[in-house]
Order: C-alpha cells, then sequence, then structure tokens
C-alpha cells in the first residue's frame, strides 16, 4: 500500500484530520507497549520511599543506581543472597555454547539435507521439523530421569545439553530453508572442480551464509536466554539460569518488599536480548517469520 | 529446462549424490550426508520420538514420585477429568486461548494496517510494538504483576491522581485473573501479529491495488476486498503460531499470577509442572503432557501437511 | 584430446527411465552435440559423463578406463553450467583458482596459468570483481575461464548459452567454435536449440524420451533425417511432411498428392530421383519430406540445369516475408507445407502459383513407423 496514487493523499481537510487521528491512535499504542517498560526503569532508579509515597509514573526525583547494585550482587534468591550475577553468568555460560552447538548443527543438517540429498531426507527433514512444535512438557519427565543418568541434573552443561538438542530442529528449518535458496549448480561446479563435502561446505556454502547465520544465532539466543520451563524443572539452587532466578527473587515473601529491586533484576535479565533486539532488529523479525512461515 | 530439473531433483531423492570412488574412501564420501545428520537425526529419535513414547508410557502407569512401569490402562485419562484443578486448567486454557489469539490478531493486524499508511518513523514504532516479543515472559510477568498490583501499581497511581473511584483488581480476584494474563500476552505477542502481516501486506503486488483504485474502489473496500484475501495464508500461520504459543503458556502464568489466586489461573502447562514437580504425581504429569501434545499435533499435522503440500505444488 | 565412449548407458528411477540404452562413440577432438526437447533425458547424460549422476546400467568409458565409479574430480573433464555457478563469494580470480586449488597446483603456477587463460578470454580487467559485478556475457566468459584453466581432456557444456540475449549468444557461440578450433579438446555439448547444434557440432545426438535418434554429422542429420521426429526438430522452419502414395509413370516411380490449383482440386505427380530405394512401397503410402529450401518459385534457368527439378501449380493460403526470402504456406496431400519463395516472385493469397520442388533432396518415410525408407 506504500505506493497509492497521489490523490489516496488528496489535500483536503478530512484527510488531514484523518492523519492527525492516525497518529494520534498510533501514539497511544506506542504508549501502550513502552508504558511497562518505562515504568519499570523509573521504577528501579527510586528508592523504595519514593516508590511508596510517589507516583507510579512520576520520574525519579533523585537516580539512584543503587536499587541496580543490589540486584546485581546482594538481592537474596532463596537462601543465597548473592544477587543476580551468579545466576547472570550461568544463563551466559548456557546460552553461549547452545546456541553455537545448536546453529552448527542446524547449518550441517540443512546443508546436507538440501546440497546431498540421500533417500528418505525429507522424512528426516519432517521429523526434525515436528519437534519444532512439540509442547516441552511431554519430555520434561524423561528428561530430568536422563539428566540424572547422566550425572547431569542441576548443571549449566546439562542445560546446554537440553537447549542443544531442542534447538536443533529451530536450527535446521532456518538453514534448509535458506540452503534450499542456493543453487545445485555451485554444488556440482564445485565437485567437478575437486571439492569435497566439507571444503564445499566451509569455502562455498559457508561464505554465503552470513546473514541467515545472524538470524539462527539471534533466535537461538533469544529463545535459550529467555527459557524458563526447563531451567525451572531441571534445576535448582545454583545452577540455575536467570529467568529463574529472577522469579524466585520476586517472589521471595520473606521481609520488606523492595519493588526497585526486583525492577531492576528484570530489567538486567532482560537486557542481553533487548539488546540484540536493538542492534539487529531487523534479523530477529527475520527469524521470527522465518521460524513461523513455511515448512 | 523444467524436466531435467525435476529428473535430477529425482536422482537426489533416489539416493544419487553423484558417482564416487570405489573404495573405503569412496564408500565414506557417499555417506557423508547421512553420517553428518545421523547424529541430529538419533537425537531427534530419542529426544523427541522416544521420550514422547516415555512420556506416553508413563501416562499408562500409576507412577507417583518416582516413576513406575507398572501399566494400570488408560484410567489415569479418566481419572484426571476428575480433578477440578484440571477442570479449571482445560477451561482456562480455552477462554485464554480464545482471548489471547483473538484480541492479538485484531490489534496485530489493526497496527499493521495502521503502520501500512506511509507513516513518518515507521521504522521506531515497528521497534516499539514488537520489542515486547524479545523478553522474557517473566520480565513480562514481573512487570505486569507489579502494574496490576492494586496496592502498588496502575490503581494506585490514578487514585493519586484523584479518581479514587478507579478499581483494577483483576489480578486479585479469582474470577478475573485469568484476564490479567491475556492482557500480558496480548501485550507480548500482538506485535509479532504485526510483523507477519506487514509483512504479507508489503508484499502484496502494488499493480493490483492501483487497479482496484482506479476501478473506483474505496481504501477500505481495497483492504476488505483485495488485500486481505490476497494475504489469508499469513493468517492461518500467525494463527497456527499463536495456538501453539497459547497451548505452551507457562512462564507467563508462573510469573504473573503463579497460577493463583488459589488455582484460579491453571493451565495445562501448569499444572503438568505441578504435578511433576511438586505433587509427585508423575502419572497426572504425563497424562495432561500427552495430551497438551495431542492438542498441538491435531493442529500442527495438518498444517505443515497442507503448507508442505502447497510448497511442492508451487 | 581424449576419447569418450557410452555402452548402453540406461537410467532408471524406479519404474520412470530416464535413459534407456545410450551408445556413443566419439573420437578425441570431436564437438559432439546432445540436442532435444526438455526432458528427453540430454542433461541427465551429461551429468553422468560428468559423475554427478550415478549410472543404473551401462559404462562411461574414457580414453579406455571405465569411469563409472570414478569421482567426477578425478575424470579429468570441465564442465560449464547453464546458470554458470560462479561462487558468489570469490571473486573471478578464486573462481578460476579454484579447481587448480583444490588439485594442489603451486600458487605461482596458479597466476600463470589464470593470467593465460584470462588473456585467451579477454576478462583480465575482471579479475578482481566478484561474479554480481559481471555483465551475463562476463559471467559466461568467466564460467568458461573456469572449465579451460585446468585444460581436461574433456569439455561438458550444459545448454551455456541459452541465459544471453540473441546477439551474445551469436557472438558466444563463434567464439567457443574458434576455441575448440583451437584447443581441439573433446567437446559435449547439451543443447535444445537446433542452429546451435548445427553450427557447432561435428556430430549431433538428437535425443527424444531416453533414446538417441539419430548420432550424425549436422549436415548429414539435416538431409538425410533418420526418422521424422528428426527432420521435424531440426531445420526451420521444418521438414514439409507431405502424405503421398507411390505411383508407377511408366518411366519410374513418384509420389502423388492432392493439391488445390487453378480454381480446382488436383493431383501432383513427382518423380523420385532415386526410384530403387522405393521399389517396394509402390502402390503403397508414404510420407513425402522436403525441406523448405528445396521447394521454391519456378525459375526456367535453374529447372533446366537441375536433374530432379520438377515444376507444379498449387493455390497460395499464407505469406510470410522474413527478408531474404517470402515463407509460402500451401496445402499438400492435405497437410500446410512451406515453400521458400524469393520475395520478388511471389503472389497473393489465394492465387494460384507455379512452384518447384527439387526431388534430390526429397525423403520418404514410413508413415507407420516414421522411419527413413
Amino acid at each position: 500500500m506504500a505506493n497509492l496514487p497521489a490523490q489516496a493523499a488528496a489535500d483536503t481537510l478530512g484527510a488531514r484530520l484523518g492523519r492527525v487521528a492516525l497518529y494520534a491512535a498510533l501514539g497511544l499504542f506506542a504508549l501502550f507497549y513502552l508504558m511497562p517498560m518505562l515504568v519499570m526503569i523509573a521504577t528501579s532508579l527510586k528508592d523504595v520511599e519514593e516508590i511508596r509515597s510517589g507516583s507510579l509514573l512520576a520520574w525519579p526525583q533523585s537516580v539512584s543506581l543503587d536499587a541496580w547494585r543490589y540486584a546485581w550482587s546482594e538481592a537474596c534468591i532463596g537462601v543465597e543472597c548473592t544477587g543476580l550475577a551468579p545466576y547472570f553468568r550461568n544463563s551466559v555460560l548456557m546460552a553461549v555454547p547452545a546456541v553455537l552447538l545448536s546453529s552448527l548443527f542446524g547449518a550441517l543438517n540443512g546443508y546436507a539435507l538440501t546440497k546431498w540429498r540421500f533417500r528418505g531426507a525429507n522424512v528426516v527433514f519432517g521429523m526434525l521439523l515436528f519437534g519444532s512444535f512439540i509442547p516441552f512438557q511431554v519430555v520434561l519427565l524423561p528428561m530430568s530421569q536422563t539428566l540424572g543418568f547422566l550425572g547431569l541434573a542441576s548443571s549449566v552443561p546439562g542445560l546446554v545439553l537440553v537447549h542443544t538438542v531442542y534447538g536443533i530442529a529451530f536450527t535446521t528449518l532456518f538453514f534448509r530453508n535458506y540452503y534450499v535458496t542456493l543453487p545445485d549448480d555451485l554444488v556440482k561446479a564445485a565437485t567437478i572442480d575437486g571439492a569435497g563435502f566439507f571444503t564445499i561446505f566451509w569455502r562455498i556454502i559457508l561464505p554465503l551464509s552470513p546473514s541467515i547465520i545472524v538470524v539462527t544465532v539471534i533466535w537461538q539466543f533469544t529463545q535459550i536466554w529467555n527459557d524458563f520451563l526447563f531451567g525451572a524443572s531441571f534445576t535448582s539452587g545454583g545452577a540455575q539460569p536467570v529467568t529463574v532466578a529472577l522469579n524466585n527473587l520476586v517472589n521471595t515473601t520473606t521481609g520488606v518488599k523492595l519493588y526497585n529491586v526486583d525492577m531492576a533484576a528484570a530489567i538486567i535479565a532482560a537486557l542481553p536480548t533487548l539488546l540484540v533486539y536493538i542492534v539487529a532488529g531487523r534479523y530477529f523479525v527475520r527469524g521470527l517469520t522465518a521460524g513461523s512461515v513455511k515448512g | 529446462m523444467p524436466a531435467d530439473a525435476v529428473a535430477s531433483a529425482r536422482a537426489a531423492d533416489t539416493g544419487d549424490a553423484g558417482a564416487g570412488d570405489a573404495g573405503a574412501r569412496g564408500w565414506l564420501q557417499r555417506h557423508l550426508s547421512k553420517l553428518v545428520v545421523a547424529p541430529s537425526f538419533a537425537a531427534a529419535l530419542i529426544f523427541f520420538y522416544g521420550f514422547i513414547l516415555w512420556t506416553v508410557i508413563i501416562s499408562l502407569t500409576g507412577s507417583r514420585m518416582l516413576p513406575s512401569y507398572e501399566i494400570v490402562g488408560f484410567e489415569n485419562y479418566v481419572n484426571i477429568w476428575r480433578l477440578s484443578r484440571w477442570e479449571t486448567a482445560v477451561e482456562n486454557l480455552f477462554l485464554f486461548g480464545v482471548l489471547f489469539m483473538g484480541l492479538s490478531m485484531a490489534l496485530g493486524c489493526l497496527l499493521a494496517v495502521l503502520l501500512d499508511q506511509r507513516i513518518r518513523a515507521e521504522g521506531a514504532l515497528r521497534t516499539i510494538y514488537l520489542y515486547p516479543m524479545a523478553i522474557s515472559y517473566i520480565v513480562t510477568g514481573t512487570a505486569w504483576k507489579w502494574l496490576l498490583d492494586p496496592g502498588i501499581g496502575l490503581e494506585k497511581a490514578m487514585h493519586d491522581l484523584g479518581w479514587t473511584g478507579f478499581a483494577f483488581n483483576w489480578i486479585n480476584d479469582p474470577d478475573m485473573a485469568i484476564y490479567t494474563i491475556v492482557l500480558a500476552a496480548v501485550w507480548q505477542a500482538s506485535g509479532f501479529v504485526m510483523a507477519m502481516v506487514l509483512a504479507a501486506l508489503r508484499g502484496v503486488d502494488d499493480e493490483i491495488i492501483k487497479a482496484a483504485w482506479l476501478d473506483g474502489a474505496s481504501l477500505a473496500n481495497i483492504y476488505r476486498r483485495i488485500i486481505i484475501p490476497t494475504i489469508r495464508p499469513v493468517f492461518l500461520s500467525a494463527f497456527v503460531i499463536l495456538m501453539h504459543l497459547a497451548i505452551k503458556t507457562f512462564d507467563l502464568v508462573m510469573a504473573l499470577t503463579a497460577a493463583g489466586p488459589g488455582t484460579a489461573t491453571s493451565v495445562p502447562a501448569t499444572f503438568m509442572y505441578d504435578m511433576a514437580f511438586q505433587r509427585d504425581r508423575l502419572d497426572f504429569a504425563a497424562t495432561s503432557a500427552v495430551m497438551m501434545l495431542a492438542t498441538v499435533a491435531a493442529i500442527i499435522v495438518p498444517y505443515l501437511y497442507s503448507e508442505i503440500r502447497s510448497g511442492k505444488r508451487g | 584430446m581424449a576419447h569418450l565412449e557410452v555402452r548402453n548407458v540406461r537410467k532408471s528411477f524406479g519404474d520412470t527411465h530416464v535413459l534407456k540404452g545410450i551408445s556413443l562413440d566419439l573420437a578425441g577432438g570431436e564437438f559432439l552435440v546432445l540436442l532435444g526437447p526438455s526432458g528427453c533425458g540430454k542433461s541427465t547424460l551429461l551429468n553422468m559423463i560428468a559423475g554427478l549422476d550415478s549410472i543404473t546400467d551401462g559404462e562411461i568409458v574414457i580414453d579406455g578406463r571405465v569411469v563409472n565409479a570414478v569421482h567426477p574430480k578425478n575424470r579429468d573433464i570441465a564442465m560449464v553450467f547453464q546458470s554458470y555457478a560462479l561462487y558468489p563469494n570469490m571473486t573471478v580470480k578464486k573462481n578460476i583458482a579454484f579447481g587448480l586449488e583444490m588439485r594442489g597446483v603451486p600458487a605461482d603456477e596458479r597466476a600463470r596459468l589464470i593470467a593465460k587463460t584470462s588473456a585467451l578470454l579477454q576478462i583480465d580487467h575482471l579479475l578482481d570483481r566478484k561474479p554480481a559485478q559481471l555483465s551475463g556475457g562476463q559471467r559466461q566468459r568467466v564460467a568458461m575461464g573456469r572449465a579451460l584453466v585446468r585444460d581436461p581432456k574433456i569439455f561438458l557444456f550444459d545448454e551455456p548459452l541459452s541465459n544471453l540475449d540473441a546477439k551474445l549468444r551469436v557472438d558466444m557461440r563463434t567464439e567457443i567454435k574458434k576455441l575448440h578450433g583451437r584447443l581441439g579438446t573433446t567437446i559435449v555439448y547439451v543443447t535444445h536449440d537446433q542452429i546451435e547444434a548445427m553450427t557447432l557440432a561435428t556430430q549431433i545426438a538428437v535425443m527424444r524420451g531416453g533414446v538417441i535418434e539419430q548420432l550424425a554429422p549436422p549436415q548429414d542429420v539435416y538431409e538425410t533425417p533418420a526418422n521424422m521426429y528428426v527432420g521435424g526438430f531440426v531445420g526451420s522452419p521444418p521438414m514439409n511432411f507431405v502424405p503421398a502414395t507411390v505411383v508407377d509413370q511408366g518411366n519410374g516411380l513418384g509420389v502423388r498428392f492432392r493439391c488445390a490449383a487453378n480454381g480446382g482440386d488436383g493431383d501432383v505427380v513427382l518423380p523420385l530421383a532415386d526410384p530403387a530405394a522405393a521399389a517396394q512401397w509402390k502402390d503403397r503410402e508414404v510420407v513425402f519430406g522436403l525441406r523448405p529450401e528445396a521447394l521454391t518459385d519456378y525459375n526456367e534457368a535453374e529447372a533446366s540445369i537441375r536433374e530432379h527439378a520438377h515444376a507444379f501449380d498449387c493455390r497460395v493460403d499464407v505469406l510470410e516475408p522474413t527478408g531474404a526470402d517470402t515463407l509460402t504456406y500451401v496445402e499438400l496431400g492435405g497437410s500446410t507445407a512451406i515453400a521458400r519463395v524469393n520475395p520478388r516472385r511471389t503472389t497473393r493469397p489465394g492465387d494460384t502459383m507455379r512452384l518447384m520442388a527439387d526431388m534430390s533432396h526429397a525423403s520418404l518415410f514410413d508413415p507407420s513407423t516414421e522411419r527413413r525408407i
């Protein structure tokens, strides 16, 4: 609709009023989406007294980063009063290897399934694809047993395993749908030139993949960082990821409720994915649509 | 040369990745592709399908705190319906699902259409509408829990502004608490619908719209009669994704209401978690999980089937 | 200068038989064109020679060595693809060097070979560009350079000119022909364009439905097509096919068919140049094939010097001027035929015109098998 003929925006009073209403509506919606985040930021910068006496919607009178410092290194999560820092570290140690591993497997699978098709390749892809739609509740019980057998119960490596395995369905889908658009002749030409499976992957296919790699890494990072179900089901105490720790912190009922600390902690937990979104939003949107449209 | 292309595509399908040298190296080269996929496929067999089977088996036993493997048949699938908590969970899921999907679709489409009117600062607005999708449901839950807390959040803010009659205590009201989850979930996911619909709108052929314009159709008519029917597939996709999100909804409920007050905002996902990790009823946990899977499969399998079939046609 | 042999090669996917027993024997230095419509199996055959498709049955032999199980890279072949298949992430130089690098050719030798090849193809100034920055014709040259630089035993071309515009296609055609003349390498070339096939080939294999209908030098394919399919596929406009009867005129055999002329409908009998070959077909129905250039306007001077030229009258239906000739449509024996007429001697549609058939170029086909008699 961006290219409607010029008379679409005929310069009448009615049309102008329409434009004003349009921008007003868009502005109000923007406020609806921004309001929780703005209130969270404002609250995290206030002290407890100001929260209790002042207005929710007011900007802090004196900006203080105390709540952030407290949330990061002192707040009590369960019985441990270490702040979010160690849990944040857990999330990094969980997300980075799981993102890299699942993306690597996805790239190799996508390449093999499109450029070196074998009998049954479509069945393999279909079975992997269905995995991206499984409600994870259905694997929780066996997974927690299995992690126990493997000696990975309540550990960060255990979470890396879980996220890698269940991430492969998505990463394979992403890479497969991208590689299917690369011409097969490239692989044929390289084969005649004398390159083998991995040489072609490394020298020809990967150099053509930066955009899909960014999309996949962002998608996987967002999913894994934001996960709560696996973290809550398979870890306890010191091995928990930041989302679980945040939930525990907020729901800790002992003592005075420090709303500014809750809000600071929530923003800290959201910050990495939010940052990725702001820096590379274009790729984030592509991931969302790539993950949903087209099997 | 379409037919030749078909032939070579079929060649690929029948296990024909080209001729290779004889001997061990040749064997390796011919089968490398399968070997590379094998670990993922094995993982899928074990961690997806094996685990599903395992859960199905547990659902047929009388497992309590630890899995036992004495099959008791389908009685869990009958008995679970005697639990008022499960009934609440299913009712909530239905109510939540319908409202969440309907409102997200409506709001997402509205935003997409509004943004499609040659808007200045469209990029910034799009970023604002979509950012909730990037953050964790736990964060969303934490934020809204606080905003909706009558003693400290919006209600108090309105009272402070002098509107003392303002009451907004849904979160503490067992009958209304489920709607707060709808509110937060719509806040989070409607931008996603907006992004999908907007992308589809931008994909509509300009010439069709120009032709309709020349035919004298009004803007509303162009949307209603031309554009929306053209982008119907994207509605289906968005619908399937939202339904899938709705059935899996867990984090948000845990963070916002912890399934409360009482058990008023239980959904199947929290029911399953509670049975598995708090109440030592693995049998009911497994039973509820299997029913969730069955519901998702009933939606997804026909969808994937039609997608793949239409993909082949195109 | 490699000798290529294809021995009864078959390709099947389950019940679908794409190639049904292909055999050919190509001496070193020949330029073989595989000619046929989409789906005739020509690209599959080329891929099998390259080693990109497996062989269901039969053998492919290069210089006396069966290569069925030899990896493409060890067959010493090079291929130019329809899509060019240039590596988009590499510069032209790296594209050309890639095959050499994979074979462990040292860097200084690579540089020398690239310089030589790029000079030959006049792409030296493009070496540092990426494929996306090149025009269609330039990409085509780079694709050829990538094949040439390795100096392979056999070149394989898969419709290399079909993505170029008409003028460039003609230029590149000439250039490929020159290259073949200079290098003398064995070439197998796939196309559906019969003019490309005629101009380039030393041998043409006309294919249909997974079999070779005729394998012969271009002029033979043109003049003595093995069957009606080949006669109709090669040549533009295609060969005229006239349902006719072989009759004895007393002094030899002729073909008789009906033709409208001078407001009536009459029989025309044209004496055959080689009656002995048709002896068995006396009084039987045949299909009489005549190239449009053998069916011309009547010209007394020419008729007198051509022994087998015979004149007859026929009503003209449609005229299509092409500049050099006017294609004149007439109805012979109930089917449409085209004559190449001198533009200065045409008439108007509906009028009767005197035509001349050069029977030394006539072909006869069996109407049931469509084979040449």
